[in-house]
């Protein structure tokens, strides 16, 4: 099979392959093949329902906690297609982070709160763990504000905060791919700009995927963009390609607000 | 009449109608605790908690053997019907879903939490009381821990449906498996409102008399064998409370006040938690 766009080629960490979703008999995806570029941001843009968020979910396979949910298809990770069945779904989820919509800090300290994930995989003494913490909260820009509150509960921290220690709590497992699943659309704009900050900090280091409402954001932020339309994926390319000159219509009339 | 003042009207009857209803159910309740408080502090004395129950004809006398079984019995109930209330409410809410063992377990669940207690006591006579030999503090709490383990599991279940499917996928998306998310995530998220419940269980169990006539039943000496009979509050006021003697009765009245008061204290400690940690 060849790669479906020249611009990520060779270069492609997640392959995906003709890739169908059911919502039991609800077809949400049809057809979809993208690669995602390594070290790289790709945006998914798109109206409402049109599956962005659906595609996302296959990656880490959150759609496995739904019965009635399915995917069918290939999305190639290192070689192996991890839709497939005998897939380590939690090992898989370690190395693909995923941070949400709302902030979801876990009922306990800032200082759990990323130890949690960590612990999870890695048996670290005391003291590294302490180091990886601070590690964690440094990448996420949040460690001057918690520095001297690391016992407090996650749920003290403002909507900005806590979706930086969700971020950072991701990221402290050190997974190669970072999915965020429109992770500023609840907080205000100076929240917004630091963690737009954050994930061009990021991708030197990660490969990142996210979905946006906001297509200034996916202007500003991604290396590539993916344009999706009722369960199809309409265009992908190069962000400035998508943007200035999309090749299809219905690119073109979506982000210049035509409808959507 | 205008529509107004017929609206009014209307408004005062109705309103008056519901002071009485409250006025009557008020009344019955501070009826009960005023009898109880009057009789009960008058029974209050340090020798309460430091005799045992007297033989039939026998002057003075205390409660120390029913009060020390009474906790004894409880005590295990708790320690039986928490973990298995838990653990079987973590099943219904986060393994279970809506497949048939799950509704199948909520349905028996359910049967048990309206059961009357009596059933559950005559039940563990059958089972363990008849076959093993003997009427005994295990007995008596193995009935309480059929009561009480229902109350625990709904509550487990219905505080673990509360929490947001978000934050359940929040902790699988770090790659924590079902147990963790479960035991350390979700559970924790709703530690307060369990908490509640299991108090509330206990507070339930506490003044259960049915299912202690049949399987602990009573000793008129302090025992901690719990393999013997066991002297225990509920048994105690049911049959002091009936008798002749002027200081049985007496010591009736203290032993309920001693329940009320416990489980008031029970009451008054979930209250305070359940708000201090929803609130936070």
């Amino acid at each position: 099979m060849s790669a479906p766009h020249p611009a990520t080629n060779g270069n492609a960490l997640l392959a995906v392959r003709d890739l169908n979703f059911y919502y039991g008999d609800f077809r949400g995806l049809n057809d979809v093949s993208l690669d995602i570029a390594k070290n790289r941001v790709t945006a998914f843009i798109g109206p409402s329902g049109c599956g962005k968020s659906t595609l996302l979910r296959t990656f880490n396979r959150m759609y496995d906690l739904y019965p009635g949910q399915r995917a069918e298809g290939q999305i190639n990770f290192h070689g192996e297609n991890l839709l497939d069945r005998k897939q380590d779904v939690n090992l898989l989820r370690a190395k693909i982070g995923m941070v949400f919509q709302k902030p979801t800090p876990f009922p306990m300290t800032i200082y759990e709160n990323i130890a949690f994930g960590v612990r999870l995989y890695e048996p670290l003494s005391g003291s590294s763990m302490g180091e990886r913490v601070e590690w964690a909260l440094r990448k996420a820009a949040l460690w001057e504000e918690t520095r001297d509150k690391l016992q407090q509960s996650g749920l003290s921290l403002s909507g900005g905060q806590q979706q930086r220690l969700c971020i950072a709590r991701t990221i402290a497992v050190k997974p190669e791919v970072v999915l965020l699943d429109e992770p500023t659309s609840a907080l205000d704009p100076l929240s917004t700009a630091k963690i737009e900050d954050l994930i061009n900090e990021l991708k030197s280091e990660y490969t990142i995927a996210i979905v946006t409402h906001n297509m200034q954001q996916a202007a500003r932020i991604s290396d590539f963009t993916a344009f999706m339309y009722l369960g199809e994926l309409v265009e992908f390319g190069i962000t400035d390609e998508v943007f200035v000159k999309p090749k299809k219509q219905q690119t073109e009339d979506y982000i210049t607000g035509r409808f959507g | 009449m205008n529509l107004y003042s017929r609206r009014l009207l209307i408004n005062r009857i109705g309103i008056a109608l519901s002071m009485i209803a409250m006025a009557f159910g008020l009344l019955a309740l501070l009826w009960i605790l005023w009898t109880l408080f009057a009789n009960g502090f008058a029974a209050l004395s340090w020798s309460l908690f430091t005799q045992d129950t007297p033989a039939a004809g026998s002057d003075g006398g205390g409660l120390r053997n029913a009060i020390v079984g009474s906790l004894l019995i409880v005590g295990f109930t708790t320690l039986v019907s928490t973990p298995v209330g838990i653990l079987a409410g973590i099943y219904l809410a986060e393994y279970g879903g809506r497949s048939k063992f799950a509704a199948l377990t909520r349905f028996v669940t359910d049967i048990m939490l309206s059961a009357p207690s009596i059933v559950v006591g005559l039940f563990v006579y059958a089972l363990a009381v008849a076959t093993l030999g003997g009427f005994s503090g295990w007995a008596g709490s193995l009935a309480l821990s059929l009561i009480a383990i229902p109350v625990v599991v709904r509550t487990t279940e219905n505080m673990l449906l509360l929490v947001p499917n978000s934050m359940r996928e929040a902790a699988f998306a770090v790659g924590a498996p079902r147990w963790q998310v479960s035991l350390k995530v979700t559970l924790r998220a709703v530690s307060a409102g369990v908490v509640t419940g299991i108090l509330l269980a206990i507070a339930r169990v506490t003044g259960e008399t049915a299912p202690l006539l049949f399987t602990a039943l009573n000793n008129q000496f302090y025992s901690t064998d719990m393999s013997e009979p066991m002297a225990n509050l509920p048994v105690v006021i049911f049959q002091f409370a009936m008798s002749p003697y002027d200081n049985w009765v007496s010591l009736a009245w203290g032993g309920a006040l001693l329940i009320a008061l416990l489980v008031l204290a029970i009451n008054i400690v979930a209250r305070v938690l359940f708000r201090k940690k929803s609130s936070a």
